[in-house]
């Protein structure tokens, strides 16, 4: 019973901690940098649940972050639908193209599902860059409205400066944390990780695989559609640029970097990497070179080749000591 | 051992945040913010304009700097996306507390950086990007000191309307706001001068192979076909171009003909048209000779381009705006508005020309020439001005079948 | 009309005899030891760049045929330390997607570290034919096009005759097919997997300096051969290594009839759009085999 007590007390002095925290440190750029983590950080989570709880290797992430980011901006700027519907829309419109997604999905795996979702980003993208009446085609999308000021009686709510988004994005990300907690610690999730290690061991047990992963495509790519809603109102812009394989490429290194298939992992991720590459931005003086994806990269390899749970199995390893490291992890196997 | 790694783990996260935290200390220098991509693909050019941007400091301090203050720019890189340039763009205006933020190259990122600047208040001259949509937004704080689409395709369309008269013609655009700002331009411009438009297509950045293209442009025979792409791209485009036999007036805007694409190309760009503000091209002008003079005694070896000359002008605007707006209170807003004032009051001649701004903000006084790559007794290629006729250092060549030119 | 349509052919075929020598590589290596390397097209940057400094020191023809040469031996060496370091411990310990995902990072680190030490700035390599064209009834091309169609129909049919014929390359089809009966008969698993790594990253090497030859040379130069490749192994059947000869043709030949007929700007989606519709009828490809092998 105190055990649980102690964890909850820990999750409320988190949660006062990341609430306080723009009252403390109220530097404009650092918080933008927060800002931008923690949408990164709901991509990861979502890419996450695809990837490293159900196994399926979606390369065209970023098409998820595109559509949200280009509906939520458009239903806002062409239809004038308040923000806040249009983040929810991104979501929605995102999760629609998950669902048709899922369905290539549904008969292919490993190398063959890797560069359909690769070519599915691709036209996307394409598609950004070419329809030019409707996105202003490689320019982008400028001046997205910021979400509307929220009134209550005379309580009010402007959103202009980096500090009313980070709670906007805070409770977003607290949102798909939770939401992410309840998927994968439930029936569901078991199910997802019996699709991933056994998919025929899965479908002999009576687990509608196909419906499943129809289901884990839709709900990720909600979540990085909302991700993309926010990114579109809190920078106001959106390129083509945003559904470029480097979006998922630096999505994939931040959840395997913190830990593929683990809670805490993409979050561990997305917080560090996005706060090195802005310290390293800040070294660029002496270094005047692009060393940050020379680290992601070889990062990205040490990581897989030693520490399979990224950083999140280096504190369990610390935590446990070092004799039981290496037995928690349940997915592998021979893929002959 | 377990305690201590973990210190060291908690000890380097804080040294990170408190790095990123951590206000710059204030002192009496004044601080000039510095946009541009100066990693990643286009940080050669980025480059250039840098070099540009130290003759001018070196020349302002020579003269004894500003208000006896030591001049400091901080340099944000935008790695050539729009979102990395707002990051960038951020950390000069709200934390580094820069009076200007100048340089920038890439429209989609200046768009971007612009209007952050504009809604804090903060100056901000763009020096390398070409969308007309940076200056039309009526933003009052921005400002721009190279020329927009429009003003850069002007002598090339007055050419074709009095010299040129195509008949047909085809585009091959790249596929970015670069390319299809442009073509919109000579659209209209066919119009009026009554050219049919035989085909329209478009090129990915990054392409290698055009060879499908150039075959389909090759079939419908165009008199003129305009071609707005990279250095790389242009460069392909020209060598496949000769691979397929096709023989036709190539017209791009002008920024490919950069030192990488003339070694690509060699003697088979000869004939290709564009437009160009090269400062070696205008030694006819003195201001712009003494800065050519300067530049190459400052790195040996290097010839200025247009990215160098445009970097150039962009800090000398700056500075002198900076120094007729008075040495700075220490009230940043203040100090920031004095200094958009003073820009809107730019009159000066550098080494594009006179530079001046109309009310949106736009340089209205920077002109660049069509130019024509042409080859001299050594087959060396080069860019030569054909009109109008008091600038002109050559005459226009109508292209030669391949197997009748001189060079191979 | 109809010679457009016959340049247009000839186009695509000598496009795609360069996608077929880059896909080869990549099927062979995922048939033997089911990696699939999303680095593969930087092993032809590499080749490139190898090419554009022993040029620099022996212009010519001599440095051109040296420059295939070394690219080969260079990115052969390439291909054996990054199966040795990266690759093989991973094999049968972790999925194909870690696999998949360590090939990127390779990819990443290899694509930044060129941009580290190159620069961005576009290199070439001289064309040994000095630009000569030839031109027959309407269509036209280069010397130096043909060459590279030669060379690669030449290269991929010493492949076959190596893999039909020798020892070794029984020993690596075999391997392909079954891994524990290929051991079972006494073949050096090891040493096959190293063989494969080394030939098919050679290989790349060298389709990098005919493809730097022609087009240009830069850091990002390999993510689009990368890419092609595997579109190339796919409509193929991954690890069918006579599908990815035909598969590299197919591709060559839609991407330009289908530019100059579709949409151009759609270019280099044709053949995403291919094998989505390709995958949806024919799960493992369109020369793959049904399951299992």
């Amino acid at each position: 019973m105190s055990k649980r007590l102690k964890h909850r007390l820990r999750s409320v002095a988190v949660v006062a901690a990341l609430l306080i925290l723009p009252q403390v440190v109220q530097e404009r750029y650092f918080l933008h940098i927060v800002v931008m983590a923690g949408i990164y950080t709901i991509m990861t989570m979502s890419w996450n649940l695809l990837a490293g709880y159900s196994g399926q290797l979606n390369l065209g992430h970023a098409a998820f972050f595109g559509i949200g980011a280009y509906s939520s901006a458009l239903l806002a700027m062409k239809l004038g639908v308040s923000p806040w519907f249009g983040l929810l829309g991104g979501g929605v419109i995102a999760g629609f193209f998950g669902f048709l997604l899922g369905f290539p999905a549904l008969r292919l795996s490993g190398p063959y599902l890797a560069i359909t979702t690769i070519g599915f980003a691709e036209i996307l993208r394409l598609v950004a860059v070419n329809w030019v009446d409707l996105t202003r085609g490689s320019l982008g999308l400028s001046g997205i409205p910021l979400l509307t000021p929220i009134r209550l009686g005379s309580w009010g709510m402007e959103f202009y400066f980096e500090r009313d988004y980070y709670y906007v994005v805070l409770a977003a990300v607290v949102f798909t944390y939770f939401c992410m907690l309840r998927f994968t610690h439930s029936e569901f999730g078991v199910s997802l990780q019996a699709l991933r290690d056994d998919e025929q061991g899965a479908q002999s047990i009576g687990i509608h695989t196909s419906q499943y992963k129809l289901a884990v495509f839709t709900i990720s790519a909600f979540f990085a559609g909302m991700a993309g809603g926010l990114f579109a109102h809190f920078t106001r812009l959106v390129s083509p640029d945003t559904m470029s394989l480097h979006v998922t490429f630096d999505t994939l290194t931040m959840t395997m970097i913190g830990g593929l298939g683990t809670t805490a992992g993409p979050i561990l991720g997305a917080v560090l990497l996005s706060l090195l590459s802005e310290w390293l931005r800040t070294l660029e003086d002496f270094f005047r070179m692009d060393i940050r994806l020379v680290l992601y990269g070889f990062l990205l390899i040490l990581t897989i080749r030693f520490m399979r749970e990224g950083l999140v199995g280096v504190v369990r390893a610390l935590k446990e000591g070092f004799s039981s490291y290496g037995k928690g992890r349940n997915a592998g196997g021979d893929h002959d | 051992m377990k305690t201590r790694t973990r210190l060291i783990l908690v000890a380097a996260c804080l040294a990170m945040i408190s790095a990123l935290v951590m206000p710059a200390l204030g002192s009496a220098t004044v601080k000039i913010g510095i946009l541009g991509p100066f990693t990643g693909s286009l940080a050669f050019n980025a480059g250039e304009m840098k070099k540009g941007m130290e003759l001018a400091l070196d020349e302002v301090n020579a003269k004894g700097g500003l208000f006896g203050q030591q001049i400091e720019l901080i340099f944000g890189d935008t790695e050539a996306k729009p979102d990395k340039g707002l990051a960038a763009v951020k950390k000069l205006v709200t934390r580094d507390n820069v009076l200007v933020v100048g340089g920038g190259y890439a429209s989609s990122v200046n768009i971007a950086t612009s209007e952050f600047c504009h809604y804090e208040g903060c100056p901000n001259v763009v020096a390398i990007a070409i969308s007309p949509t940076i200056t039309n937004r009526g933003y009052d704080f921005v400002f721009r000191t190279s020329p927009n689409s429009p003003q850069f395709l002007e002598g090339i369309n007055e050419w074709l309307a009095k010299v040129k008269r195509p008949k047909r013609v085809a585009f091959f655009m790249e596929n970015s706001d670069y390319g299809r700002d442009g073509q919109k331009i000579w659209e209209a411009q066919c119009e009026k001068i009554g050219a049919q438009v035989l085909d329209r297509l478009y090129f990915e950045i990054g392409s290698t192979d055009f060879t499908a293209a150039i075959s389909k442009l090759k079939d419908k025979t165009p008199d003129v076909v305009f071609n707005i792409a990279s250095t790389t791209e242009a460069a392909l485009i020209q060598k496949q171009a000769k691979e397929l036999n096709f023989v036709t007036q190539w017209i791009g805007v002008g920024g490919q003909f950069t030192q990488a694409y003339f070694e690509m190309t060699g003697p088979v760009s000869e004939y290709a048209m564009g437009s160009s503000l090269e400062p070696t091209k205008a030694m006819k002008d003195p201001v712009t000779a003494a800065f050519v003079n300067a530049y190459q005694a400052k790195f040996p070896g290097s010839r200025p381009g247009i990215f160098s000359s445009q970097g150039y002008d962009n800090l000398q605007v700056i500075l002198d705006a900076v120094e007729r707006a008075g040495k700075p209170t220490g009230n940043l807003a203040a100090d920031r508005k004095k200094i958009r004032d003073s820009l809107a009051a730019t009159n000066m001649k550098l080494s594009q020309g006179l530079i001046r701004f109309d009310k949106t903000g736009q340089v209205d006084t920077v002109f660049p020439s069509p130019v024509q790559v042409q080859l001299d007794n050594n087959c060396k290629a080069d860019t030569q001005i054909i009109y109008p006729a008091e600038r002109a250092a050559a005459e226009y060549q109508t292209p030669k079948p391949w197997d009748q030119r001189r060079c191979k | 009309m109809e010679s457009l349509f016959l340049q247009q052919t000839l186009n695509g075929l000598i496009i795609g005899s360069i996608y077929s020598l880059i896909a080869i590589g990549l099927t062979m290596i995922f048939g033997v030891m089911k990696i699939s390397n999303f680095a593969h097209g930087d092993y032809s940057m590499v080749g490139a760049y190898t090419a554009v400094f022993l040029m620099a020191w022996v212009p010519g023809w001599m440095g051109w045929v040296g420059s295939i040469i070394a690219a080969a031996a260079v990115v052969g060496i390439l291909g054996i330390v990054t199966e040795r370091l990266i690759f093989r411990p991973l094999i049968g310990r972790w999925t194909d997607i870690d696999i998949i995902m360590v090939s990127i990072g390779l990819f990443i680190l290899l694509e930044n570290l060129a941009q580290l030490f190159f620069g961005a700035t576009p290199q070439m390599i001289s064309d040994p034919f000095k630009g000569a064209t030839v031109h027959i009834g309407g269509v036209s091309t280069s010397v130096l096009r043909v060459f590279c169609f030669g060379f690669s129909c030449i290269a991929i049919g010493a492949l076959q005759i190596f893999l039909n014929r020798s020892k070794l390359g029984v020993a690596i089809r075999a391997t392909s097919q079954n891994r524990f009966a290929a051991q079972l008969m006494g073949v050096d698993i090891n040493l096959i997997y190293t063989l494969t790594f080394w030939v098919g990253a050679a290989l790349a090497g060298v389709a990098g300096v005919l493809y730097g030859t022609t087009f240009a040379v830069h850091p990002l130069m390999g993510a689009m051969p990368t890419l092609k490749a595997f579109v190339v192994t796919i409509l193929g059947g991954m690890g069918n290594i006579r599908g990815a000869i035909f598969g590299g043709f197919i591709l060559g030949i839609a991407e330009s009839l289908g530019g100059n007929y579709l949409a151009m700007e759609y270019q280099h989606a044709i053949g995403f759009f291919i094998i989505i519709l390709v995958l949806l009828l024919r799960p493992r490809g369109l020369f793959g085999a049904k399951e299992g092998t």
